[in-house]
């Protein structure tokens, strides 16, 4: 299981990256703040990143539209 | 169309063309008032001025930018609401201003700076006129 | 002019504007029909700034605590600010009008873009006041070259919609290109006459099109009291613009600001937003996929159909190329327009127009908020909203409540006079739009707005008040804006808590509640509740616009601590207001500004009687499942969080039952959010600012102290 945003628990997958993280969630708005466990992983990263089992990974949208 | 062309190799840095510049087009002596920037990087000179790409006019609010029958592209100072979006949207950052003009200033190939220059490292040359801006808006 | 029929004329010598300030407001008595110039004092400027802030101040004094919308004291009172007219910096001419709303009796404040504000600053006035009725419609002309204030009558024959009247004007008015790029039209239209929810049209000359376009004062029903106090149009002439109109204390601080964020524009948007390109309507399908957007009268928050009207689908429609800012100098340059679009229905059916928009809000209001997701429907209905003077935001909720109403059977074609009003029924919500315009049949109803026809279908129509009043999505007599808050506490107090209304100017918290999870604490969320409104409520006190904050940011900015805050451009607009003014500042006291003229309109709704916690009440479909069907919808959800937050095992309960533990719940925890957020702004259990607050504040005005005390 990993925990996301401090509130939801979702399955885990071996070989989870952030880009396939992102697009199960729907997650489409590209300004966003991805850490796992804390540490900021770069836009350049999220297809090759993997997210670890039992981890706490934060989405932060930084939108304030309208 | 007649623009500026720089030899970097027969620069010494003595930054003349930007008095000459400044003297010209704002009746001083002030290279921050200069249409073209000379700059040493790492040993190595470079200039900084319009190339006359032209992307600048279609950004402007009041059609105050557009190029003239020699291919120059001239700024209308008295339609110029001294916004700077052209400072902004330049490619190249060779749009440039000082605190004490609203409007903002760009190199018009007038041979000026090439004349003065004593290592021979700027000629006026004859080039293609682009035929549209490369940007979009 | 010779078939210039002038009521009266006022001469005055045009101030040099100081510092951003002309130092003097226009104040126009269309009864009596007299002009005078007021002092701007050094007790405004410190205390309320300009724009809103001034705003409120003038029509505080003009008004009585009984003051009704169409009593002949009421005023419109519209300024930009002190940066308002800057050209250097994105988005730097925004202005704010303000009266007391027919549909709230309160205040509304209203932003919009366009020429006016800063051209009549350059004309010699940090704002004017309009009070009084006249016998006939009138014209009010600001020369800012001549120095000339002139009441005149307005012809019989000249129009009233502001896609006819504006050029009238500018035909009577402009004897040059010149001319025309100098002046700027406030007008309503046909639609303003007989509804409610009118807007103001706030125009500017676009040089590239070489035709008028338009900005909207939406909120509140300003462009209804324009009509009602027989106001056709508030024309102005500046002398000119330049980079230093405004005679800026700093012009180098100005100008090394503004070229740097016109290239972090240039460098970002392509790839971010792409205002430039199709503006605010970016944000559909963003809010579709988080499942945001209102759909079915705010029952759901996403569509199929979305794509149909996304933002690929106007920047396809929208003239690419072109600079679409409504100020001089803004490169986020958002006001885009679809042109040489053909009218299908009404009055001006085959006319090829030019259709100033949409924006987000008319995509979401009119389209999917309605169920229609015709992109050429929502263009001709967002058409004729403007040029009929109709604010498409209340009318795309309010139409969305009537759609509910019909389907539900409280409406039929009966009473709408054979209108198909189902959800998706483009033709429906025209015909009812055409009739607001002649003042006829149903339209004379819903143009009402929903409060009054929550009243009226329940008085008339047998309707369940219960259900009514869960489904109208308006709080204090305004219609909501386009977000779904139903999952988003701090949104719905971001909503409940704004002093005008439910308008998203304030407070936009939705993704860092609802979606990062960045506020799990009443706490947090009351922090958030004061910082964000206060911050955004700076812009209307300068004369800014709050998009380019926002909408176009540079990356390195996620490294910062307080991402969401994006400090460097809080920085840029510092820099700006030093810049223009002289006055050094810092980011307390641009959030002190804003506290000030903020629990100022709080005690002017005190006042006016509609002030107290009572009037914070929300509609519960802002809150949460009102019927079975949305309840379903969602269901896992549903289900998932009566368990978290209950303790609840939903396989033993009926929907009913599960339904009544989640009002039952979220009505409760509205309420405990609004005692976090009265704590955190000072004021009391029944939402009155303290004496200890406005004295700390410096707003303990003897006018104001009398008003809060009556209640603490």
């Amino acid at each position: 299981m990993i925990r996301i945003n401090n509130r939801d628990e979702i399955d885990w997958e071996e070989g989870l990256t952030v880009a396939a993280l992102l697009e199960r969630l729907r997650y489409s708005y590209p300004h966003i703040i991805v850490t796992i466990d804390g540490q900021v992983v770069h836009t350049e990263e999220y297809e090759s990143r993997l997210i670890p089992d039992g981890s706490n990974v934060r989405l932060i949208h930084l939108i304030a539209g309208g | 169309m007649k623009v500026l062309s720089f030899i970097p190799e027969l620069c010494v840095g003595c930054h003349v063309c930007e008095e000459v510049c400044s003297e010209t087009w704002f009746k001083v002596v002030d290279p921050a008032r200069s249409r073209i920037r000379i700059i040493e990087k790492d040993g190595s000179m470079s200039a900084l001025y319009c190339v006359q790409a032209g992307d600048c006019i279609a950004v402007c609010p009041v059609n105050a930018l557009s190029r003239n029958k020699q291919g120059i592209v001239l700024l209308k100072k008295k339609e110029c609401v001294g916004c700077l979006s052209c400072v902004g949207f330049c490619p190249y950052g060779a749009m440039f201003f000082h605190p004490d003009e609203t409007t903002p200033f760009k190199c018009v190939a007038c041979g000026k700076c090439a004349e003065a220059c004593p290592a021979g490292a700027l000629e006026i040359v004859e080039v293609e006129t682009p035929s549209a801006p490369g940007v979009q808006a | 002019m010779s078939d210039r029929n002038i009521l009266t004329e006022f001469t005055y010598e045009r101030p040099t504007v100081e510092r951003g300030y002309a130092g003097q407001t226009l104040y126009v008595d269309v009864s009596d029909r007299r002009v005078a110039a007021r002092p701007v004092t050094a007790m405004m400027k410190e205390k309320f700034v300009g724009g809103r802030g001034f705003d409120l101040w003038l029509l505080w004094n003009g008004v009585r605590d009984t003051t009704r919308w169409n009593d002949p004291e009421n005023e419109i009172v519209i300024s930009t600010g002190p940066c308002g007219g800057t050209t250097q910096y994105p988005g730097s001419g925004k202005s704010i009008a303000v009266t007391i709303s027919p549909l709230t009796g309160i205040p509304i404040d209203s932003n919009v873009g366009g020429h006016f504000g800063p051209y009549l600053k350059f004309a010699g006035w940090d704002a004017i006041e309009v009070q009084g009725k006249a016998e006939k419609d009138v014209i009010i002309y600001i020369d800012g070259q001549a120095g000339r204030v002139t009441i005149e009558e307005a012809p019989a024959d000249a129009p009233t919609d502001t896609h006819l009247l504006g050029p009238w004007l500018m035909a009577r008015y402009a004897q040059s290109e010149e001319d025309r790029e100098l002046t700027s039209i406030v007008s309503a239209g046909t639609g303003a006459e007989h509804a409610l929810m009118g807007c103001l049209n706030f125009s500017l000359y676009d040089r590239r099109r070489r035709a008028l376009r338009y900005k909207q004062a939406g909120r509140g029903g300003i462009g209804t009291v324009l009509r009602d106090k027989k106001v056709k149009a508030i024309v102005v002439r500046s002398p000119g613009v330049s980079g230093d109109a405004n005679h800026p204390a700093d012009l180098g601080r100005l100008q090394a600001t503004g070229a740097e964020m016109h290239r972090e524009v240039r460098t970002f948007d392509d790839k971010q937003n792409r205002m430039r390109r199709r503006g605010t309507p970016y944000l559909v399908q963003i809010m579709d996929d988080y499942d945001l957007l209102p759909v079915h009268n705010f029952k759901f928050g996403s569509h199929p159909d979305t794509p149909k009207i996304n933002g690929d689908v106007w920047e396809a429609r929208m003239t690419q190329g072109l600079p679409d800012g409504c100020w001089y100098g803004c490169t986020v340059s958002c006001a885009h327009a679809v042109d040489g679009f053909e009218l299908k229905t009404g009055p001006y059916k085959g006319e090829k127009v030019i259709v100033d928009g949409p924006e987000y809000e008319t995509v979401a209001g009119v389209g999917s908020n309605c169920g229609i997701f015709d992109p050429d429907a929502i263009l001709e209905i967002n058409f004729y909203c403007d040029t009929y003077g109709i604010d498409t935001i209340s009318f795309g909720t309010a139409m969305a409540f009537a759609m509910e109403c019909y389907e539900a059977g409280i409406l039929d074609k009966d009473k709408t006079g054979g209108i198909d009003l189902s959800f998706g029924s483009a033709a429906g919500a025209l015909e009812v739009l055409h009739q607001m315009s002649r003042g006829e049949g149903f339209g004379l109803i819903f143009g009402l707005g929903i409060r009054r026809m929550q009243d009226y279908f329940i008085e008339h129509f047998g309707a369940d008040p219960g259900f009514v009043r869960d489904i109208g999505m308006q709080a204090k007599g305004l219609e909501y804006s386009e977000y779904l808050t139903k999952e988003s506490l701090a949104q719905q107090g971001g909503y409940g808590l704004t002093n005008k209304g439910p308008q998203h100017d304030e407070a936009w918290l939705i993704f860092m509640d609802m979606v990062n999870n960045e506020l799990p604490t009443f706490e947090d969320k009351a922090e958030a509740l004061h910082y964000f409104p206060m911050w955004r409520t700076w812009f209307g006190l300068c004369g800014f616009c709050k998009l380019p904050w926002n909408d176009v940011v540079d990356p390195k900015n996620k490294l910062t601590p307080e991402p969401q805050k994006i400090m460097h451009h809080v920085e840029n607009y510092r820099q700006i207001f030093m810049g223009v003014t002289g006055l050094e500042i810092t980011y307390d006291d641009m959030i002190t500004m804003s506290e000030r003229v903020y629990n100022f309109q709080r005690v002017f709704n005190i006042r006016l009687g509609h002030g107290l916690r009572a009037d914070d009440a929300v509609p519960y479909r802002s809150v949460g499942p009102v019927t079975v069907e949305e309840y379903e919808s969602r269901a896992a959800r549903y289900d998932s969080q009566l368990r978290e937050w209950l303790g609840l095992d939903p396989t033993t309960m009926t929907v009913e039952e599960k339904m009544a533990a989640h009002r039952k719940y979220r009505q409760e925890r509205y309420e405990k959010l609004i005692d976090a957020v009265y704590k955190r702004r000072g004021w009391t259990e029944n939402g009155v600012p303290t004496l200890e607050k406005l004295r700390a504040l410096g707003m303990d005005l003897p006018e104001v102290v009398a008003v809060v005390e009556k209640h603490l």
